[in-house]
């Protein structure tokens, strides 16, 4: 079996399962190219902000760009466009342990693991590894402005 | 696991040889023999391991561990690991509270039976999605079933490219049971798995506090030593591989006795930036009278224009050049009290670039001469060939050559490092034996490589050798002096440290 195969047959496995069954308020789907082909290896997925946060009424659009080296190694994923959140960085790249494959990453991880760990990521931000200096700031200097631009996001991406 | 010797084996070839040269004061040497096996207080407990022998003492740890618990050898090697291979905090622990310590440590210890591969009818592989009757497949005491070809993957991929050993975990998510050493065996290939193996070792190595690999490039040896980083600022742990490297056990740089770490780093961070530049400044320029700026004359008259503070001086005198009158392109003024003024403020500033080049001079000399004693011994040693074969010498009668350099080097080393530790040194009354032995052993040092140079004659080699011999020893018995006595003082914090 070569890599690619491995890679494209597991994604396809995602495809299925996701289908069969996911979390309430998430949608994930390979991207659609114009010529109306599938791109198995670049999807895109929307996250719900966690009911009784700040961030509840928000959908966040978040790209997953898998590589051949897949499920040995972690997707790229990246909110686009880049959102206003310490871990995030400038370009929208998610910083978290389990999407670092010298860290927490298994090849036994599944998409809804990534997207239910993002999910949880955005309300309970980690400290210790700022990715964006506005928001790292703003959460750690001034909370009050920073759950105000956290709601203002929030509204700004309601479906 | 063996006890390295402290007795190094040349000494042992000029004893046994001493009938040879010694008649008369035999007496003084053997003072000095029963002297050589006491430890000398400059000199540190330590032993020196093959990987040969860390592994066998690894293997016995592990099967005396896994007898107390009743478990696979594989589980106790990875509880050892663990626990940082401390056993018995391990076996005290784990008689305690053993869920808590296994769950830790990830480790299933019911488990008796290694993971093996096999095919069931209604296995699917979570990774690859694969599935089907001939897919081989396998898991930890955990039950975590992955295909064969996504294990041994995964495994590579964590020893090959991440360069993990210790602490390799089941696939699956959250699932932290480590992969044990067989389990690794039965699934990658050989390259693999030996890198796996040297990983495991190297860890170990690293991960003790008094272990440290000889720094001597391919040389693979270990050396223990008990001291912590504390003791440092008391003692120099000077350690002897068996590839006969000798390096400091605190930095892991060449032997710097008697010249403590903190101290040796220092010093060579200041002679890199430093001492260059300072060789020119002292040389080349002046300082300005008044604000201290070095200033480089590089041409036109003595009537000097500071650029930095304005002021006016005269380059010969270095007094005020309002105060020379017409005299514009002479100076006879060098006796006046303004001029001596500004060359003593000059001086004393000047004082402390000239301190440290002293020191510096005398470093890097010893330093070169140690090269050129090494060339010198290269080139008589060819000679010696020569005459070997011409004469009667025989191999051992012209080796005392080799022993005599050998010396020599070791000692100038010695004393490479009194001068910078004497950089550092505040004097005061303790520093005068200090310097007296310095003194002692640098004349020593000189006389002997002096008679290194003389030339071979074939009829007068009984003579030298007897000379170069006696004076080797004496010139031994000097260093030791020097290094008991700083290491001495030490331990007593004698030594007062200065910034300069």
């Amino acid at each position: 079996m070569t890599s690619k195969s491995l890679c494209v047959t597991r994604l396809i496995e995602e495809r299925k399962l996701w289908r069969k069954d996911h979390p309430y308020g998430f949608w994930a789907r390979p991207l659609k190219l114009p010529n109306g082909d599938m791109d198995i290896m670049t999807w895109q997925a929307g996250i719900p902000g966690k009911e009784g946060t700040d961030w509840e009424g928000g959908v966040y659009k978040l790209q997953m760009t898998f590589t051949e080296e897949y499920p040995q190694k972690p997707p790229k994923c990246k909110f686009v466009p880049p959102l206003f959140h310490p871990n995030v960085y400038p370009s929208g790249t998610v910083c978290l342990s389990i999407l670092n494959e010298d860290q927490d990453w298994k090849p036994s991880i599944t998409i809804k693991d990534i997207l239910t760990g993002i999910q949880v990521l955005l309300n309970e931000p980690n400290p210790d590894s700022p990715a964006q200096e506005k928001a790292y700031y703003m959460y750690m200097r001034d909370k009050e402005s920073y759950i105000k631009q956290v709601k203002q996001q929030a509204k700004d991406n309601a479906e | 696991m063996s006890d390295i010797d402290f007795d190094d084996d040349d000494d042992d070839f000029l004893y046994d040889d001493e009938d040879d040269f010694i008649d008369d004061d035999e007496l003084d040497f053997t003072e000095i023999i029963q002297e050589k096996q006491e430890k000398k207080k400059y000199e540190v407990e330590y032993k020196v391991y093959s990987i040969q022998e860390i592994e066998d003492f690894q293997n016995k740890e592990i099967e005396h561990v896994a007898n107390i618990i009743g478990c696979l050898k594989e589980h106790a090697a990875t509880l050892l690991r663990h626990f940082k291979w401390n056993k018995e905090r391990l076996i005290e622990l784990y008689m305690d509270k053993t869920e808590e310590v296994t769950k830790e440590a990830g480790v299933i210890v019911d488990a008796q039976k290694l993971p093996k591969l096999i095919k069931l009818h209604d296995f699917c592989c979570d990774i690859c999605c694969d599935s089907g009757e001939d897919v081989e497949s396998i898991a930890l005491s955990c039950n975590h079933r992955f295909c064969k070809d996504c294990y041994t993957q995964y495994l590579t991929q964590k020893i090959k490219i991440e360069g993990e050993c210790r602490n390799i975990q089941c696939p699956s998510d959250c699932c932290n049971i480590i992969v044990d050493e067989n389990t690794i065996k039965l699934l990658v290939p050989e390259d693999t798995y030996n890198r796996y193996t040297s990983l495991l070792i190297r860890t170990y190595v690293d991960d003790n506090i008094f272990l440290h690999w000889c720094p001597a490039p391919n040389c693979e040896y270990a050396v223990e030593c008990r001291i912590h980083d504390s003791d440092l600022n008391r003692m120099v742990p000077t350690v002897k591989c068996k590839c006969s490297h000798t390096f400091c056990f605190g930095c892991g740089l060449p032997d710097h006795q008697p010249c403590i770490c903190s101290l040796v780093t220092k010093w060579l961070n200041k002679c890199r930036d430093d001492s260059e530049t300072a060789n020119w400044i002292s040389v080349n320029t002046k300082e300005c009278p008044k604000c201290k700026a070095s200033i480089e004359k590089n041409g036109g008259c003595n009537h000097m224009t500071c650029k930095k503070c304005k002021n006016e001086f005269c380059w010969v005198c270095m007094g005020p050049w309002s105060e020379h009158g017409n005299q514009w392109y002479t100076c006879n003024r060098f006796e006046e009290k303004t001029s001596v003024d500004a060359r003593d403020s000059q001086s004393k500033s000047r004082a402390k670039l000239e301190r440290y080049l002293h020191y510096y001079n005398r470093y890097a000399n010893h330093e070169q001469s140690a090269k050129l004693d090494t060339e010198l011994f290269e080139k008589t040693e060819r000679k010696m060939e020569k005459m070997q074969k011409s004469s009667e010498l025989s191999w051992i009668e012209v080796q005392f050559l080799k022993e005599a350099v050998e010396t020599v080097v070791q000692c100038r080393n010695t004393l490479k490092w009194t001068y910078s530790f004497a950089f550092y040194l505040q004097k005061d009354n303790q520093t005068t034996l200090f310097e007296d032995n310095q003194r002692d052993l640098e004349m020593a040092v000189e006389q002997l490589s002096e008679l290194l140079e003389e030339e071979i004659k074939p009829n007068k080699i009984a003579e030298l050798k007897q000379k170069v011999v006696d004076k080797s020893i004496y010139v031994k018995h000097r260093r030791e002096i020097l290094l008991e006595d700083t290491a001495e003082g030490l331990k007593e914090s004698r030594w007062t440290f200065i910034d300069p």
